[in-house]
């Protein structure tokens, strides 16, 4: 089967450009990836793709929003509707998974292992800020493999 | 100090195409001006955040007794607002909307659209209903109602090309708005008819 899941890109795009600038600012570490290494997302193969979206979502939603709390009420704001709206296609996601139409092959559990490794090789704070750092990374990819 | 200071009350949210409003009643204090500020909590941070809230900086310490909230209410989560009174150093207990609001809740009414017969064109132009729409547009020429046609189209006060009309018939045209992110539509408008342009061309 394959997994559909209705979300508002434009939505989640328009709210991380509105901050990108003020989040990328406070990650000091430039020369490391959180996503991209050592390989890109793009590597994977598309079979893969279900079930690494979903891992990242949960991730997100488990690990990196609740360390990204500012003094900016803006940006806290535009966090929450990020957060939110990854909270509900991380539902929508865990269903299609439920129902074996996202199967995770050993690609996509390998890179997912790496990006917690590189996660967890920082300190929580600088580690969650890089993450919503990158988060236009994670849209472009999932953008190209629609 | 808070005691004297009651929640406001009526605390409801209005939403109409998307746009959300929150409202209460006004705090009355003789002689004094209340203002009030409001919070917004989303599933995420329900379950996520410890329970938190969030401020919205355009209605902190506001004399208004309305929020526009649609800005925060950006996903498609259910979300709980709260209000309070606030004089001086005052502040009054919250007061919290009843049950959940999710954005799938709004109400959509039909687009305004103007049909416009150019020669043998048949023209459409829609309002504008926001960043979250598009219109499923039906026309057909009158008499043919088993052959209606559709344009699905975002463009928005700019007048939109549906067909090239037989001279001298009547088009019919109507539309109804669509939101992708709540997958709901919204009744059609009435329908609006115009006659193409008769034949200018004379048989000698």
């Amino acid at each position: 089967g394959s997994c559909r899941v209705s979300m508002s890109m434009a939505e989640i795009r328009a709210g991380f450009t509105a901050i990108k600038a003020n989040i990328q600012s406070r990650d000091p570490i430039r020369t490391l990836s959180i996503l991209s290494h050592p390989h890109s997302l793009h590597k994977l193969k598309p079979s893969d793709r279900c079930c690494i979206t979903h891992q990242l979502f949960t991730f997100y939603v488990d690990k990196v929003f609740k360390h990204c709390r500012t003094e900016d009420s803006f940006v806290n704001r535009k966090i929450s509707s990020i957060a939110n709206s990854f909270l509900s296609a991380s539902r929508k996601l865990g269903q299609c998974r439920e129902q074996n139409n996202c199967v995770c092959g050993e690609e996509s559990t390998e890179k997912f292992k790496q990006i917690l490794a590189n996660y967890e090789g920082l300190n929580v704070t600088s580690a969650a800020m890089k993450s919503l750092g990158e988060l236009d990374i994670l849209l472009d990819w999932m953008e190209k493999s629609r | 100090g808070d005691a004297l200071l009651p929640a406001p009350q009526s605390i409801s949210i209005l939403s109409t195409n998307m746009k959300h409003f929150l409202t209460w009643s006004p705090v009355i204090i003789q002689g004094a001006t209340v203002r009030y500020s409001v919070e917004f909590q989303g599933e995420y941070e329900r379950e996520y955040a410890n329970g938190s809230w969030i401020p919205i900086s355009e209605c902190s310490l506001t004399t208004a007794t309305l929020c526009n909230v649609t800005q925060d209410i950006s996903a498609s989560v259910p979300y709980r607002l709260r209000v309070r009174a606030e004089l001086g150093s005052a502040r009054s207990p919250w007061g919290t909307t009843e049950g959940f609001f999710t954005r799938a809740m709004t109400s959509l009414t039909p687009p305004q659209l103007r049909v416009l017969a150019d020669g043998h064109h048949l023209l459409v132009e829609l309002a504008d209903m926001g960043p979250s729409f598009q219109f499923h547009v039906l026309y057909w020429k009158k008499g043919q109602e088993s052959r209606v046609q559709q344009k699905v189209t975002r463009e928005v006060s700019s007048v939109v090309h549906l067909d090239t009309m037989e001279a001298g018939a009547e088009y019919c045209v109507k539309a109804q708005a669509h939101v992708e992110a709540i997958n709901r539509s919204s009744s059609f408008s009435p329908t609006q008819c115009v006659r193409a342009q008769g034949d200018t061309s004379l048989w000698l």
